[in-house]
């Protein structure tokens, strides 16, 4: 694995150190490399920092790493793996102390509020050229509206998934597995006819504000200073829910239950639907191999357009070695390293026209094949519904109480909503 | 895990003034001559039925998680009702944590961490309890106040503060700064007031008209009496620092620093996690901890028994 | 009262002579690490309190703005109220089962020391075990619900982890299923320092066993059950972790589980946090955590001038 990087750099990374130029006056030219985005004098170490990749994927970075210190004589990378619980604690303890790793593996909530307190170099005013490198949908992903239009991340590895079904439990309640459902309300119908009938239930969590997207509820206004999710159609989707949930068409406990909790029902064979991501099907067989058997994969279920999560490596505007870091993440999300990673790692690239790749377009015949082929074609059209503004954990854990507390008949849900607009709006305002 | 069992609780300087019906010299048992004739002592069939069903609502769920770590890949981890007993049964998980994360090295920075504050709460808590109990001084009150309002300081929100203090002493990445703030704990501190004013009075006079002075009377007369708190306060300090998840996580950031809750967290997956790796990691971080328990416990039984204290 | 007075005057006599530096040189220690490690740290956030600071930003001076969103928070009445009740129904069960236990495995022999290890289990075992144990139990289909309706004690399962009250109680019952082992051990050791004479004492008066509890036992601990009061009074009202992981991370249906650290670990922490806001939040919990204590030690001291 070292050599096929070492090999597949030689040939894409050429003339790395060029002249210095000053990086910090935003002159970052060229670009016509994509693994030489800067043009200040590349060298000098850096601090590169990751979520949780060490344990599977310890190789591939250690040699991206070699090979990039290797081209870039006088460079030096130190790499820190952070582990998968607290990595918002760690982030913002760095941060509050102004000490971001030069490098950093972020989703855009995080980029987002790290952009607005001025902590991450603007990309696309050091190379405008760079957006041209990536998927519109990855580089709009990282371009925050509501902080003039700067582009605050590389974007990286994209992750979207089909539907999962589990046709057991379709067959009991007399559905047809051939005919699973593809829109909401084929979805909300058939939830509605699986409740009459047996006792599992379709749908095991509340919506999400990536669902109220997938809806094709407006989220934000046009220049993303307020949240919209409160209009007619948000709260349709919230009549929607109310009225299964009054029909028995899932369980009181499904009212606190997070991606996980959803998962873990599913697992148990007590959920009809799954919105899965591109590893499920290898969860389930190691895991639950009793559902695992009987699984089936449809496209994602959307109104508009299919979600996606999307993670970026963005660059600290404090960093010492401004280019260095710049270059390194120009690296790392160049399309060789991206196609190696997500083959690596069943996610996929962001960079423009790597889905047209055969691997992603081919179907090998095999589960896992079926599934990435069928994912890769959604990621074309997905969208990071999740609004980076939306900040992180207590608006969603703000909206899913206000729903539930709809569901449950306490409130309204246009209360519901307006409840939670106010709440992540008045977020929105402490920051700016 | 959870703080709720290791409080930083507050505790009254007058109402433990109050004493101890040890302290009472002499003191006869209040109670009244009874009908019935001679019972047997404690140990009957009924205390050991009460001890076995405690033994299963307690320490039942154990099993769990160690049947959890001994499941193989054929089986269901998620079939209801759970099955207790796995059908295909490998110490494999085991081998897999040890494999995939530096156990030995992580385990080693862990001890060295609650090394410190093993030490540092009993040398400090001891000291400290001392003073609080049976020294006379005028800021006593004014020190007793601030370790109970320190153990009311609700730790989520100085966090991160305490991470700039750290930061700014230059201790961030090292097992010291990992150590620094359990050093001692205020709840420690008030155990031992307690237990320093549970010894009679008159143990201590008869050491003053013989001349000792405070360090004499601390060392031979007081802290003998109470060698059974003192364990306990290890065997807190011991828990508290080995079971520490978010402070080691935002202070150390190299990996050969990591203690083993922190190391333990990598094998979460990177997308997804096997729980059966996860309770081998679990079961494996939880045998020092009763060790030390087992080792300890003749300690905080015996106590006083041993230390000839009659009334 | 008067012995009291007499306890004072002896100590006085003997207590005096000690130079003035060397209380402070047995507390010092302890008092520079707390000092510095939590009360200095605190006072930041006391500060932060008033302005409308967040995790990235300084903030400016607000004045009381902080607290009266703090009162028009439908959340912080949720909060207070269940951290209330938290109190009111754990700490009588922790002050007086672990007690129970402990007397029933202080002892020697191996046996006695293998029931004590393995009740301290509980104290030691990670969340999310405890978290999926409970959860299995307790769950619409977990082992409880399925048993008692096969036994057809039940129709409809108990919704333990769905209805609010419910939920407050099962993580009540978590949190005594933890506490009993952690402060097992703090009885333990005050068992060992009663007099064994009182015991014997009890036995040849013919003394049963409730009655040697009642008559030796409580009152030989006594200062050691108002402190496990105190400890546990703080550590219930600031309940997070068992109802945190019976509700999957989540404060509940409709957040009606939410508890006062959930609510400034939710604020305070993360990148987004409103430190400011959490500040104030801690504010209010300190002083309603002093109100209490300074309420118990009133009703103790009444207790203490009956006995």
């Amino acid at each position: 694995m070292t050599q096929k990087i070492t090999r597949r750099t030689a040939l894409t990374g050429t003339a790395a150190t060029v002249t210095a130029l000053g990086v910090s006056s935003c002159g970052i030219g060229g670009g016509s490399s994509e693994s030489d985005p800067g043009s200040g004098e590349i060298t000098g170490s850096i601090r590169f920092q990751t979520w949780n990749l060490k344990g599977e994927y310890e190789e591939y970075f250690t040699a991206l790493i070699d090979a990039f210190t290797e081209e870039n004589p006088g460079t030096e990378v130190e790499w820190i793996d952070q582990p998968a619980e607290g990595y918002q604690d760690s982030l913002s303890a760095d941060a509050a102390a102004g000490n971001l790793p030069d490098v950093v593996d972020m989703g855009p909530e995080a980029a987002y509020s790290l952009a607005s307190a001025g902590m991450l170099l603007d990309l696309a005013e050091a190379d405008p050229a760079l957006a041209d490198q990536f998927m519109p949908s990855a580089w709009d992903a990282m371009t925050f509206s509501g902080l003039g239009g700067g582009t605050y991340g590389f974007p990286w590895y994209l992750n979207t998934g089909p539907s999962f079904f589990n046709t057991a439990l379709f067959e009991e309640a007399g559905l047809d597995p051939q005919a699973l459902p593809e829109t909401y309300e084929e979805l909300f119908e058939q939830a509605a006819a699986m409740a009459e009938i047996s006792d599992a239930s379709m749908i095991g969590r509340l919506p999400a504000i990536e669902t109220f997207g997938t809806y094709g509820v407006q989220l934000m206004n046009e220049d993303e200073t307020a949240f919209t999710f409160n209009e007619p159609r948000g709260v349709e989707l919230l009549e929607h829910y109310v009225d299964l949930y009054q029909g028995q068409g899932f369980t009181e406990e499904s009212l606190n239950a997070l991606q996980t909790g959803e998962l873990d029902s599913f697992k148990a064979g007590e959920l009809g639907w799954l919105p899965g991501s591109s590893y499920t099907m290898q969860e389930l067989r190691d895991t639950a191999p009793d559902v695992y058997e009987s699984v089936a994969v449809a496209p994602a279920i959307t109104d508009v357009a299919p979600n996606m999560y999307i993670e970026s490596l963005t660059v600290s505007a404090q960093s010492e070695n401004q280019s260095t870091a710049l270059a390194f993440a120009a690296f790392v999300s160049n399309p060789e390293n991206q196609m190696e990673f997500a083959k690596q790692a069943a996610v996929f690239p962001s960079t423009a026209g790597a889905l047209e790749d055969e691997y992603f377009t081919e179907d090998d015949g095999t589960d896992d094949g079926a599934i990435r082929v069928q994912s890769a074609a959604q990621v074309k059209e997905a969208v990071a519904w999740w609004p980076p503004a939306f900040s992180g954990e207590s608006s969603a854990e703000f909206l899913r109480e206000q729903i539930a507390q709809a569901v449950l008949g306490q409130t309204t849900p246009q209360e519901a909503l307006d409840a939670a607009v106010d709440y992540a709006d008045q977020r929105i305002e402490t920051r700016s | 895990m959870t703080t709720t069992h290791h409080p930083d609780a507050g505790t009254d300087p007058r109402a433990t003034a109050t004493t101890d019906s040890t302290r009472t010299p002499g003191g006869a048992p209040q109670v009244r001559p009874s009908s019935h004739p001679r019972r047997p002592r404690p140990g009957t069939i009924a205390r050991y039925i009460a001890l076995v069903v405690m033994l299963i609502v307690l320490a039942g769920p154990l099993l769990w998680q160690l049947s959890l770590s001994l499941k193989g890949p054929d089986d269901d981890l998620y079939r209801r009702p759970p099955q207790l007993i796995p059908s295909d049964p490998t110490l494999g998980n085991f081998a897999d944590v040890i494999d995939r994360i530096p156990v030995l090295a992580f385990v080693a920075n862990s001890f060295i961490v609650a090394a410190i504050v093993i030490g540092g709460n009993i040398v400090l808590a001891t000291a400290a309890g001392f003073a609080l109990a049976r020294l006379r001084w005028k800021l006593r009150p004014v020190a007793t106040a601030v370790f109970v309002a320190a153990m009311l300081v609700p730790l989520e929100a100085i966090i991160i503060a305490q991470f700039l203090l750290v930061r700014s002493m230059g201790l961030t990445d090292t097992l010291l700064g990992v150590a620094l703030p359990m050093l001692v704990t205020p709840l420690n501190v008030l155990l031992m007031r307690n237990a320093f004013l549970g010894i009679p009075d008159e143990m201590e006079e008869a050491a003053v008209v013989d001349g000792a002075n405070a360090w004499q009377r601390f060392w031979r007369i007081c802290v003998p009496q109470v060698k059974g708190v003192i364990s306990v306060v290890a065997i807190f300090a011991f828990v508290g620092s080995w079971n520490d998840f978010l402070w080691p996580l935002i202070i150390l950031t190299s990996e050969q620093n990591y203690t083993l809750t922190v190391g333990l967290n990598y094998l979460r997956g990177t997308f997804y996690d096997d729980p059966r790796l996860i309770a081998a990691g679990t079961i494996i971080a939880l045998i020092p901890i009763l060790a030390l328990f087992v080792a300890m416990q003749r300690y905080f039984m015996r106590g006083l028994e041993q230390g000839g204290i009659k009334g | 009262m008067p012995r009291r007075a007499a306890d004072r005057r002896r100590r006085s006599r003997h207590w005096a002579r000690s130079p003035w530096f060397v209380p402070l040189l047995f507390s010092g220690g302890a008092l520079a690490v707390v000092l510095v490690m939590t009360i200095f740290p605190f006072f930041n956030t006391l500060a932060l309190s008033f302005t409308d600071a967040t995790m990235l930003r300084d903030g400016r001076f607000i004045g009381l703005d902080n607290f009266r969103e703090l009162l028009s928070d439908a959340r912080f009445g949720t909060a207070l109220l269940n951290s209330t009740l938290y109190v009111v129904v754990v700490v009588p069960l922790i002050v007086l089962l672990p007690l129970i236990l402990a007397t029933l495995v202080a002892g020697d022999g191996k046996l006695l020391g293998f029931f004590r290890t393995a009740y301290y289990v509980p104290v030691v075992m990670s969340a999310v075990v405890v978290g999926l144990i409970w959860t299995n139990l307790l769950e619409r289909r977990g082992l409880i619900n399925e048993t008692l309706q096969w036994l057809q004690v039940l129709t409809e399962p108990i919704p333990f982890l769905t209805d609010r009250w419910l939920l407050l109680f099962a993580a009540m019952f978590v949190t005594v299923w933890m506490g009993l082992g952690y402060y097992m051990v703090i009885y333990l050791a005050a068992l060992a320092s009663i007099d064994p004479s009182l015991y014997d004492a009890a036995a040849m008066d013919g003394a049963g066993v409730v009655r040697t509890f009642m008559a030796v036992t409580m009152p030989g601990v006594r200062n050691t059950m108002m402190l496990v009061a105190m400890f546990s009074s703080v550590a219930a009202f600031r309940v997070f972790g068992e109802v945190y992981v019976l509700t999957d991370g989540t404060g509940g249906p409709g957040g009606g589980v939410v508890t006062m650290t959930m609510l400034i670990q939710r604020e305070g922490t993360g990148l987004q946090a409103r430190t400011g806001y959490a500040g104030a939040i801690s504010l209010v919990m300190f002083v309603v955590l002093a109100v209490l204590l300074m309420l118990q030690i009133i009703v103790q001291n009444r207790e203490g001038r009956k006995a």
